[in-house]
């Protein structure tokens, strides 16, 4: 069991028969109208119940429970940090008069945050913290969270958390981002996660500054008045148009290639045979209101891992009670591998460069996939 | 699809081929042991000399294009393989599978079975010539193995790193299954020569020594010598001169 | 905490020395970021080299081109803190080998990767335990290569992979605030390599495999020192210790036989690249193309050092 764990899909792989797996992957890669084994259309998300707010003692809290009975729990908390290192390289440069807009460059990215204030933990159980399936968990939804840097308007809180954790040049927030899952995942639990920890950041409110400038901070005792960490109201709805968004965390949608099909939101039994899967982070745009990458990532397909079936014809069992002729090896135009039908074999090799594009573009079109989970969540939140 | 490259038979093949190099198409050719297939196409699966078996006119019509997992040199046995008994199934790795002869050293006996982890995977054509010298496995010095392997002092943790077996009590030998005595077929120590009846369960193989030909090929006596065989259930010490009970392997 | 009150504690929550930029400032040169000397789409030399850990089933020994200032500063140096620094890794593969006795049955060649730098291979010193992001690289590596490995043709067995890392790619000039950009740029660099000398070690210990999977990187990146505003450009191979700011960055682990791609990593904001006339790809295609293209030139190098070590093994003999 230990080497199982150490493989981030192993621990994935479901105990379906080669005949089952077989059946799953033909009803699902059926031509433009796969069939799931629980009808759902492929982009149709399973159904789940969240709550915001629900622990007392953190800045920020949210639950997601999907259907089956696999729950989520996210905890944020905030504390304050004193910034160390950067602000004094930029001290001393400007005392020792370095060109000006050099050391205003270094002041700027320094006010733009750093990626390790954010620090995620995942708890999964029967995992050890330091699996590989909750580091790269926490890898993935972490470097969407706070990516997105370097452009002009990082004063404009695109997309990326840490520029709203500096507090002035000399202290800053840090927080931690606690997921808990409530018991053993039942499937690929990034949607789950994700979606957890973009309710429980939503959620999250930051106490009032009272302090001002350089200063060292101090805080408005009345939790009413304190902050939302992603304001209700986008700062640059001034300058654009009136229907322009809010600020919003990113999600993390998980996408399957099977066949010619492309599946979102799929479930353990999806999952096991699933050509390709990949793990698409997307956000708002606050700009211009539609939606934006910020990361792709491949998952390993459990699917490599599974039992292969036996064709008849090779069956000692069956030698002779059936005509080889039957057994007749079509190509599979998605995999460009030759199979009998109805005879499972393990996925190999990788994904086409148009299905990744395809899949992309699901997500990010108008009206997609990735358009009504948001709006999906921004539903949530209003309890 | 590129075209031409399979009509002309062995003249457009190159000698050498890498992992993902297209080598000629399944209508001229049947994919063998190195080899997958892929869009039609034969391509190589590891890097080594491409060999093309030619076909058998009974069973097949198409010659089998294969690459060699041994380099050429190490082993002529790519003659030699018509003579030994014909292999239903192609290899495509050198683990351990039914019917392969192997050489492993006893571990631990118990009353039921014997625990061995398994040293050297002969191929099925030097084995049955008993030629140890043309061994075609990935272990290049068979001799030094099995020595180092029989050595009391380097019967070390190395064991982990080795594929684990079973001899049960009933598969030691072909007569008198009934009447068999573990301790006195093996002891923890000896190098049996064995063959695979069963890949058995997650961790063990399973092999049998019910042949003449299978059987312990070396073992020490207890005081430490290397003894020879007198008969198929004795091998004696040289030095001192006392017999031991074991399942000896025919010597030649 | 408590304090210990027998003695005359110090103040509490600790000073730390300041640093001085200025020092490194003097006239030396050594602050000079280095430049890209390559075309946009040229990549640097790749040495690659199989079988050279007697007792692994399998090796190989990657190291990257140094880039044109790291070379200089190699044969003249003029400051004690190199400019950059160049990709240098061994790869070593052990088995088949059974699985561990508590492992369940698998008809699959079961892949264990593990990816530790050497402490000294970055400027940073790593720990000997290895952190979540050695971790992370080992899930990306083991991605990249199950998709490659023929893995029904090894029933029982295990493979284990291991991969040091002597010199580690920087993730900005070292230079910079470490705060400037922290997305751990470098490390894709590193995956790219990991990959592509874990295929050449895979195919050194004779496992089967689809194609020689070899690793790309491209990067959008804004150099222009006039700000931001200049568009981003589309970078192949970059080396973040030569660029100012990168937008956005992306690996690939690619099968050029197949044109298939078995690991994908890209982040950042690849909206605003900046194509040629009539590219119709939005920018996280462009990007992954590049990459792909770039790990087509690794490629070229991976299928030659693995028909080098045939031939010469088999002119041996």
């Amino acid at each position: 069991m230990s080497n199982q764990r150490q493989a981030s899909s192993a621990s994935q792989v479901p105990h379906l028969s080669p005949a089952e797996l077989s059946y799953l992957y033909t009803s699902l890669s059926l031509p433009k109208s796969s069939i799931r084994p629980d009808g759902r259309s492929p982009t149709q998300f399973r159904p789940l119940t969240a709550e915001t707010n629900i622990l007392p003692g953190t800045n920020g809290s949210a639950r997601v429970g999907f259907a089956d009975g696999t729950q989520a729990i996210v905890g944020v908390k905030a504390e304050v940090e004193k910034t160390v290192l950067s602000n004094e390289t930029v001290d001393a440069r400007s005392e020792f008069g370095i060109s000006e807009d050099r050391g205003e460059q270094e002041g700027s990215a320094a006010v733009g945050g750093h990626g390790s204030w954010v620090q995620m933990s995942i708890e999964i159980p029967g995992f050890r913290d330091d699996d590989a399936l909750p580091v790269f968990l926490s890898e993935m939804m972490r470097e969407s969270l706070v990516g997105a840097v370097g452009s002009a308007e990082a004063s404009d809180m695109t997309g990326g958390l840490k520029g709203r954790l500096v507090i002035n040049k000399r202290w800053h927030w840090r927080l931690y981002i606690d997921v808990l899952l409530l018991s053993q995942p039942l499937s690929y639990p990034l949607p789950l996660l994700s979606l957890t920890t973009h309710l429980a950041l939503l959620s999250t409110k930051l106490p009032k500054l009272k302090s001002q400038g350089e200063e060292d901070p101090f805080f408005d005792d009345d939790w009413a008045v304190a902050e939302y960490l992603y304001p209700r109201v986008s700062l640059s709805s001034a300058k654009h148009s009136a229907r322009s968004p809010f600020v919003r965390p990113p999600v993390t949608l998980l996408v399957i290639s099977v066949g010619e099909n492309i599946i979102f939101d799929p479930n353990r039994e999806e999952i096991a045979v699933a050509d390709a899967v990949l793990a698409i982070s997307i956000t708002r745009d606050s700009e211009a209101g539609n939606l934006k990458l910020l990361s792709i990532r491949t998952v390993d397909p459990p699917s490599r891992l599974t039992q292969p079936g036996i064709p008849n014809s090779e069956n000692v069992n069956m030698l002779g009670a059936v005509a080889s002729t039957e057994d007749v090896a079509v190509l599979n135009p998605a995999t460009g591998e030759e199979e009998v039908p109805g005879v499972w074999r393990p996925r190999r090799g990788g994904v086409k460069r148009s299905v990744i594009a395809e899949m992309v573009k699901t997500v990010l079109k108008k009206g997609g996939v990735g358009e009504e989970v948001l709006e999906g969540l921004e539903g949530v939140e209003v309890s | 699809m590129p075209s031409g490259a399979g009509n002309t038979m062995s003249t457009s093949l190159p000698p050498v081929a890498i992992p993902g190099q297209r080598l000629g198409s399944v209508s001229v050719y049947a994919a063998g042991p190195g080899t997958h297939v892929q869009q039609a196409n034969i391509y190589a699966s590891i890097a080594g000399p491409v060999v093309v078996d030619p076909a058998q006119p009974k069973t097949q019509t198409k010659s089998t294009l294969r690459v060699s997992r041994i380099l050429p040199g190490i082993s002529q046995d790519v003659v030699a393989a018509p003579l030994a008994p014909a292999k239903p199934k192609p290899r495509y790795n050198t683990l351990p599978a039914v019917d392969s002869i192997v050489l492993a050293r006893v571990t631990r006996v118990q009353k039921r079975q014997a625990t061995v982890s398994i040293l050297v995977v002969l191929d099925n054509a030097t084995a049955s010539t008993g030629d140890l010298s043309k061994l075609a496995s990935d272990n290049d010095n068979v001799a030094s193995i099995l020595t180092s392997a029989a050595n009391p002092e380097n019967h070390s943790s190395t064991d982990e790193l080795r594929f684990q077996a079973l001899i049960r009590k009933e598969d030691v030998r072909a007569v008198e299954k009934d009447r068999v005595v573990m301790d006195e077929m093996f002891r923890v120590g000896d190098i049996v020569r064995g063959s695979v009846i069963s890949l058995g369960d997650q961790s063990f193989y399973y092999l049998t020594t019910a042949r003449n030909d299978l059987g312990v090929v070396m073992a020490r006596s207890e005081a430490g010598n290397m003894m020879f065989p007198v008969s198929w259930k004795e091998m004696r010490d040289p030095v001192t001169g006392t017999g031991e009970q074991r399942k000896v392997a025919r010597p030649f | 905490m408590m304090a210990d009150r027998r003695r005359i504690n110090g103040p509490p929550g600790g000073t730390r020395p300041a640093v001085f930029a200025s020092n490194s400032q003097s006239g030396t040169g050594a602050t000079t970021r280095a430049q890209r000397q390559r075309q946009p789409s040229e990549l640097r030399k790749i040495f690659l080299k199989t079988g050279l850990i007697p007792t692994a089933s399998g090796s190989s020994y990657l190291e990257f081109e140094p880039s044109a200032s790291l070379a200089a500063a190699r044969a003249n140096p003029k400051s004690l803190i190199p400019p950059s620094s160049a990709l240098k890794l061994a790869c070593t593969v052990h088995g088949p080998k059974p699985l561990p006795r508590s492992a369940a049955f698998s008809p699959n060649l079961v892949l264990t990767t593990h990816v530790k730098y050497a402490p000294f291979a970055a400027r940073r010193r790593k720990g000997h335990i290895r952190d979540s992001s050695e971790r992370d690289l080992g899930v990306h590596l083991e991605t990249a290569l199950r998709g490659a490995i023929i893995a029904e043709r090894w029933p029982k067995s295990g493979l284990d992979i291991t991969i040091t890392i002597l010199e580690a790619e920087d993730d900005r000039w070292w230079g910079d605030a470490p705060d400037s950009h922290d997305a751990s740029w470098g490390m894709m660099n590193v995956l790219a390599g990991c990959i592509t000398a874990a295929s050449a070690a895979i195919a050194d210990a004779h496992i089967d495999c689809l194609d020689l999977v070899a690793g790309g990187v491209a990067a959008l990146v804004s150099d222009e020192s006039a700000g931001s505003s200049a568009a981003p450009k589309l970078m192949l191979d970059t080396d973040p210790a030569e660029h100012r700011s990168i937008l956005s960055a992306c690996v690939v682990g690619y099968m050029p036989a197949r044109d298939e791609i078995t690991e994908l990593w890209l982040k950042g904001d690849s909206s605003k690249a900046s194509l040629e006339d009539g590219d119709k790809r939005t920018g996280h295609e462009a990007l992954i193309d590049g990459a792909v293209d770039a790990a087509r030139g690794a490629h070229t190098v991976l299928a030659e050092a693995v028909r080098e070590s045939l031939l010469s093994a088999v002119g041996q003999l």
